[in-house]
């Protein structure tokens, strides 16, 4: 602005001086006086006027910072006030995927294209210090409430949330599911930790967000389920706390992307049903309790992790107990399961690699130059019940009593081993086009029952995120 | 049992950390709204109060400024600014504060000495080198081709000081008729090319855009132009009336409270009035309070005869409202 007004003063002066028709016979003091006058005059009207338009500029400006933005970009669409202290965000995801299951006689496995996850998100932030999210499910045949919460940061290091969302526990189970490197999780988080549930919990970073910290009451939960947003369904409660270091977070090391935390849950429950459930990979139930099994007492989880991030290399890694007091009828005992997982991924075209996903260098545009991010991923994983469950007559066992006259029944497994492998496409930060194929071989625990067949699973999935 | 111990005392964590109560917190930081041309008295005077509050207490403390005119920092603090303290150009911003917000009580201007104002100043005239347009007296401002340089009054408080110290003097000149008082005004508006919305921004166009002839000024703002903006190249001309100039000061209770700063707050205020404070608003060409920092900056400030504006319009609120308020005087004599 400043630089037009000057081109424009000194045409205005050039074209004034020419123009003045005594300017070339200015030969007495008098009419000099007078072209002096009159170019400081000019030249002053040429400054007001600069002036005045930075004046409106700022004044532009300022109204401008009153003003809502809105914004609509790869991480969702918005509004927010002019002071940037309140907003809400249009966020969502959409999977489909279709499914496939190799050489089994199971007729229940069958091959299918379904809606993973369809949850449009509604977020947002009141006071700088209020937020809030509602993401809800349309996938399942009833609707969801996934995530439903307030957190109010108070400080950094202080901040409490409360209502439905991920129970502080596993490492892959809160990473987010749109950035997940297989289709599926793996035991340790789909098994054995609790997903969401409803609660409160406080949480904060600390020493220079290179420690999160997170303790919290919830209803309680089974191993692998969620929590009814209508209200507890067991009597006990559940305390949850998980704490995490990052300790070269933020520096040039090698070691900048290592990451290990140490989290566990502890409940006291009487007299409910056993709600535990594990599943395959495929998605398919193969254990869960006898209806007649119930808490008798406390229910412990720990679970040690680790990830490491470094250029295009990730690997993630995690263990978990759970061991609950159950009863049936008379008989009661603790019974300690276990999961865990090594999980590693490379990015093809020489991304970063990284927890909160990855970002292409180049998206993928028909036609044209560019083809987004490929990356290749391994996993192997296995989950072990205790054997305890399985001792006993048939009407003793706590679990095991099921269809036992074929070899896919549920309930006769106590160990599940997987490996998986991977490949992902993204097209771009927020579409990606995914497949896993996962083999999952079984142990019997019950002699005389064989083990249940192999299962092998190819998912194949496509993503929109934003 | 252990679950009701583990629940009470995870409720309790959180009510204590959300209570303001700052018991644990070493580093302490508060907003200080104020008014345009306190930017270098602030910046030092902030430094020294740091370290003042470190020794006295171990705590770091950190003094966010926020600067404009007076009218519009004022209208951001009722809107929602959170200001731990505030030190504008006039009462009448912060009463508006008290009244519209409730963020203090309204005899806030009693808390400290001095009405709150813990310095003073006032408006002089400021030419450039030479007096080219031999200005000597407010009377020369309407005279036709002399360009005057001042602030918005709807936007700025020393606009508005600017604004009845004329007036003052065409009132005195006129024997109080108001009339010719509003000519006489009205004809200096007439003169003024640019309306900035604060004073730091007439600086700006008197001093380094080279606009306008004259400049009605802080009288610290012209110091600071004469002595360091633009040494040489500007004078000072002291009118033959002019006004006393009390910008005052105080904590903003609530927003204090809220944040847990209302000790530190005071102290801050309250260190204005300490032989450092009082030193400093000398070194930055405000008048000190203080007798004995009057007398050793007795010599950089010229005599004027100073008016109140209690004696000539009755006090800020009847000032405002006659002259300042939506379609008051100057609303009715200022043409663009």
């Amino acid at each position: 602005m400043q630089f037009k007004y000057t081109k424009f003063a000194s045409a205005l002066l050039a074209t004034g001086l020419l123009s003045l028709p005594f300017a070339a016979n200015a030969n007495d003091s008098s009419e000099l006086e007078q072209l002096r006058a009159l170019v400081q005059e000019l030249d002053q009207k040429v400054k007001i006027l600069a002036r005045q338009g930075e004046i409106n500029e700022d004044a532009a400006k300022a109204e401008k910072k009153k003003q809502p933005v809105v914004k609509a970009n790869s991480g969702g669409f918005g509004i927010e006030s002019g002071d940037g202290a309140h907003s809400f965000k249009l966020r969502g995801t959409l999977q489909a995927d279709n499914r496939a299951y190799f050489g089994d006689d199971n007729p229940s496995l069958k091959n299918d294209n379904v809606l993973r996850r369809v949850r449009p998100r509604f977020q947002g932030t009141l006071y700088n210090i209020f937020d809030f999210d509602i993401n809800t499910d349309f996938a399942p045949n009833t609707t969801t409430v996934q995530d439903a919460y307030i957190n109010a940061r108070f400080q950094p290091w202080f901040q409490v949330q409360a209502g439905k969302f991920k129970s502080p526990f596993s490492l892959e189970r809160l990473q987010s599911g749109n950035w997940i490197r297989f289709a599926e999780r793996s035991y340790v988080a789909d098994s054995i930790s609790p997903n969401r549930d409803v609660g409160i919990q406080i949480h904060g970073d600390v020493l220079d967000k290179k420690l999160n910290y997170k303790v919290g009451i919830f209803n309680g939960i089974g191993d692998g389920g969620s929590g009814a947003q209508g209200g507890d369904t067991n009597t006990g409660k559940e305390f949850a706390a998980r704490v995490f270091a990052e300790p070269f977070k933020g520096s040039d090391s090698a070691l900048a992307g290592l990451g290990i935390g140490l989290a566990g849950t502890w409940g006291d429950d009487s007299g409910d049903p056993v709600t535990d459930r594990y599943r395959t990979p495929g998605l398919q139930t193969f254990f869960q309790y006898n209806t007649a099994t119930l808490t008798d007492g406390d229910k412990v989880r720990w679970s040690p992790q680790a990830y490491y991030y470094y250029g295009p290399f990730g690997v993630l890694a995690e263990y978990a107990r759970s061991s609950t007091d159950v009863k049936r009828g008379t008989r009661s005992a603790t019974l300690d399961n276990d999961a865990w997982q090594i999980a590693a991924s490379w990015v093809l075209t020489g991304e970063d690699n990284g927890f909160g996903g990855i970002t292409p260098k180049s998206n993928y545009t028909p036609n044209k130059e560019g083809w987004g991010a490929f990356e290749v991923a391994a996993r192997y994983h296995q989950l072990e019940i205790d054997k305890d469950a399985f001792t006993g007559t048939g009407a003793q066992r706590f679990a095991g009593t099921a269809n036992t006259t074929t070899n896919f029944g549920q309930n006769i497994t106590d160990k599940a081993s997987t490996w998986t492998l991977g490949l992902n496409w993204y097209l771009n930060k927020n579409v990606k086009i995914a497949t896993s194929y996962d083999h999952t071989s079984f142990d019997s625990a019950i002699a005389g029952i064989k083990d249940r067949e192999d299962e092998k699973a190819l998912f194949t999935r496509f993503q929109v995120a934003y | 049992m252990k679950k009701s111990l583990l629940a009470l005392a995870l409720l309790g964590a959180v009510f204590a950390a959300t209570a303001p109560s700052a018991a644990l917190a070493k580093d302490v930081e508060i907003l200080n709204v104020s008014y345009d041309p306190t930017r270098e008295l602030y910046k030092e005077f902030n430094a020294e109060f740091a370290k003042h509050w470190k020794e006295k207490t171990g705590d770091n403390v950190t003094i966010k400024q926020s600067h404009g005119g007076a009218g519009k920092q004022a209208r951001a603090v009722i809107d929602g600014l959170q200001a731990d303290v505030v030190t504008l150009a006039l009462a009448y911003d912060i009463d508006a504060i008290s009244e519209k917000a409730k963020l203090f009580p309204k005899d806030w201007q009693a808390r400290l000495p001095n009405n709150s104002s813990p310095y003073t100043s006032t408006i002089v005239l400021l030419v450039r080198k030479g007096n080219p347009k031999n200005i000597k007296d407010w009377d020369d401002l309407v005279k036709p081709g002399v360009s005057v340089i001042t602030p918005n009054p709807k936007t700025s408080g020393g606009a508005r000081w600017n604004y009845l110290a004329a007036y003052a003097y065409a009132l005195k000149q006129n024997n109080n008729d108001d009339t010719k008082a509003r000519e006489f005004v009205s004809k200096i508006y007439k003169n003024v090319p640019v309306l900035d919305s604060g004073a730091r921004g007439s600086t700006t166009t008197f001093v380094e855009r080279g606009i306008g002839d004259v400049f009605i000024s802080w009288e610290n703002e012209a110091f600071l132009a004469q002595k360091e903006l633009g040494v040489g190249k500007f004078e000072i001309v002291v009118p033959s009336v002019s006004i006393l100039a009390e910008p005052p000061v105080t904590v903003v209770d609530k927003n204090a409270k809220k944040h847990g700063t209302e000790a530190v707050s005071k102290a801050y205020l309250e260190y204005l009035y300490s032989d450092v404070g009082q030193d400093l608003a000398g070194k930055h060409y405000y008048r000190p309070t203080n007798p004995k920092y009057v007398e050793k900056y007795a010599s950089q400030f010229p005599k004027v005869n100073l008016i109140k504006i209690d004696d000539v319009f009755g006090g800020w609120q009847k000032a405002q409202k006659t002259h300042f308020s939506d379609g008051g005087v100057f609303d009715q004599i200022y043409q663009k």
